[in-house]
């Protein structure tokens, strides 16, 4: 069995198009579609990496997400990437965040939307699997 | 010297002879003389109006001549009299110079004696007069001097932008209420203070470079955060006063509250920001889409992909919608819409918002009753109100189960059409409900997770409704359904 991948977003489609792509590439994958249910599938299913949407039944739902997951002892050192489409040059508060929120948040990594299919499994291989 | 108008001579003498033969001589020479035989009824005349000239009789019966003197010169300090006197009264007639007689003529005279002085006498009168008149004038243009200054003070302190001018030393030399408000200064300040015991560092550092550097002297532009975070942002604008091109002979700084615009300027990105993310939603699921097909991702069989072309499409089709939304929400929003007000059915325009949506309807086999009334018409613009009540009948249909219903009725509620949609959709929450008529707002749950909207149907459809004068109100209850009642002036 491949490596647990939670993929989490309140757009359907990009979890139908993530999730067949990354289990072709060898991962088992859980998709959830809230902040909530997003941490309910984690403590069932314990992933070995999560991707959070960043703005879901609020804007900012991606990092309370993030958050709580680290907060858990079994969460504290999964990967968790924040993506979202809101990236730099929308500015949201991506590119506000300060040193501050990101401790309180404690995400791994930050992707900008549109990520191509083939460059999230690269992605997985190159760096966050590639030593494990 | 010119004449412009006769002059008036008075002739106070209580001699007959004496008064008429000047008189005749004085009106030959084109004077208009008056007379008076008596020494009060001489006065009386001589204070009832200015004369040019007085003639003035030393002796008379009743009051002397440096009485009727004394009273005419107290009513007219200016006036110029003559005193006419015989050989024996002489010293009182040197005297009665001293009172403020212009001259004195000794009895008898001969014509070409008294129109010698006649000619003397009204060249000083014109003398007196000039000056009075140049006087007067320098009065009341130190008068208008005076009301101009205060006029500008009172233009200066009804400005709302804020006013500080200060020397080339940096002391205060004029400031308006404006500036004490916009800058929040508190503190009393005296003229000649200087602006560093008072003034915010941000707008006393960039007057204190100007004063540092008369010579790189240019205007600056200043943003300056008074209460921060944005409640109260001015824009300083610091000016050197020059005096030819090198001397400068202070600043002036004119503060303009920016508030507003600031505020104004952060909706504008805000809404630009939460427009961008949601068009790059859909087309990040597109593109997802068409990357896996042209790429073969999941194998060669088509069957695979059609699926995901289907979704495809619908979230083009969304993507327009949204487009469209935006326009529409611009539009409004910029006043500049075009409208042709018109006797409209509302029935009419509901009946043909169902037809529209009839395949949804029927697909989802919903109920649909309608109790509308025809005679209920009101003024307004066609695509107006197809717009509201597609976008509301949309929702009805969209957020609805499958065989529920929708109820609309129609009545007339005082001066307004009410129209009620009712369904038996997913309803929202409370909290869902505050935040319905935000842009971009959308009700996010298990239930609304596979139905496309661009979050800004409500938005437009408040705006419209609100730019009728009408109303909108929500009723609702989560998992159960919702009622939007609409009002609208009829007329």
């Amino acid at each position: 069995m491949g490596k647990k991948i939670l993929l989490v977003d309140d757009d359907t489609d990009m979890l139908d198009i993530y999730k067949p792509v990354l289990e072709k590439a060898g991962y088992n994958v859980k998709v959830a579609y809230s902040g909530t249910e997003g941490l309910q599938v984690f403590q069932e299913f314990g992933p070995d990496a999560v991707f959070v949407d960043l703005s879901m039944e609020h804007f900012d739902s991606g990092f309370v997400l993030c958050h709580k997951i680290k907060q858990l002892p079994a969460g504290a050192d999964i990967p968790v990437i924040i993506m979202t489409a809101a990236g730099h040059e929308t500015g949201i508060r991506f590119s506000t965040q300060t040193s501050e929120e990101k401790n309180w948040i404690k995400a791994d990594d930050y992707l900008e939307k549109p990520i191509a299919v083939h460059d999230l499994v690269q992605y997985l291989d190159d760096k966050i699997f590639r030593d494990k | 010297m010119t004449e412009t108008s006769t002059k008036n001579i008075l002739i106070i003498d209580d001699e007959r002879g004496m008064r008429e033969g000047m008189r005749r001589l004085l009106q030959m020479l084109g004077y208009n003389v008056e007379t008076a035989e008596t020494g009060s009824s001489g006065a009386a005349l001589g204070i009832a109006k200015e004369y040019d000239i007085y003639f003035i009789d030393l002796k008379m019966p009743d009051i002397s001549g440096e009485q009727v003197l004394l009273k005419i010169k107290t009513r007219y300090p200016e006036a110029i009299c003559v005193i006419i006197t015989a050989y024996a009264s002489i010293d009182t007639a040197v005297n009665t110079t001293r009172l403020g007689a212009y001259q004195y003529i000794p009895k008898p005279f001969t014509p070409e004696e008294l129109e010698l002085l006649v000619q003397r006498a009204m060249d000083k009168r014109w003398y007196i007069l000039e000056a009075r008149r140049l006087r007067q004038e320098r009065e009341s243009r130190l008068l208008e001097l005076v009301n101009e200054q205060s006029r500008l003070r009172t233009i200066i302190n009804a400005l709302d932008d804020g006013i500080l001018v200060v020397n080339n030393e940096g002391q205060v030399v004029l400031f308006n209420p404006g500036f004490l408000k916009l800058m929040d200064i508190k503190t009393e300040i005296r003229l000649g203070q200087h602006i560093l015991d008072f003034l915010h560092k941000d707008l006393r550092e960039q007057i204190e470079t100007l004063l540092v550097k008369p010579d790189t002297v240019t205007a600056i532009k200043q943003e300056i955060v008074v209460f921060p975070p944005a409640n109260l942002v001015v824009m300083a604008n610091i000016t050197p006063i020059l005096k030819k091109k090198s001397e400068m002979l202070g600043i002036v700084a004119v503060i303009r509250d920016i508030t507003e615009l600031k505020k104004l300027d952060l909706l504008k990105s805000q809404f630009i920001n939460m427009a961008a993310h949601e068009l790059k939603s859909p087309l990040t699921a597109i593109q997802g889409y068409l990357e896996m097909v042209v790429n073969k991702t999941l194998g060669d069989s088509p069957d695979t992909y059609e699926n995901y072309m289907d979704r495809s499409l619908t979230r083009t089709k969304a993507l327009v919608n949204l487009i469209n939304d935006l326009l529409n929400i611009t539009r409004l929003e910029s006043g500049r819409v075009r409208r042709e007000f018109v006797k409209t059915s509302i029935s009419g325009i509901i009946t043909e918002c169902f037809k529209s949506l009839q395949d949804d309807i029927h697909q989802e086999c919903i109920d649909v009753k309608l109790e509308l009334d025809d005679k209920i018409t009101i003024q307004a613009d066609r695509d107006d109100i197809y717009r509201i009540f597609r976008h509301l009948l949309e929702n009805a249909v969209k957020y609805n189960r499958k065989n529920g219903r929708i109820h609309v009725r129609m009545s007339k509620e005082g001066h307004y059409a009410l129209v009620s949609v009712q369904d038996t959709g997913i309803g929202l929450k409370e909290d869902e409900k505050n935040r319905l008529f935000e842009e971009f707002f959308r009700a996010k749950n298990d239930l609304t997770r596979r139905i496309a909207g661009t979050g800004l149907g409500l938005t437009i459809v408040k705006k419209l409704v609100d730019s009728y004068a009408g109303k909108i109100q929500v009723e609702s209850q989560f998992e159960h359904g919702s009622t939007f009642s609409i009002y609208l002036p009829i007329g």
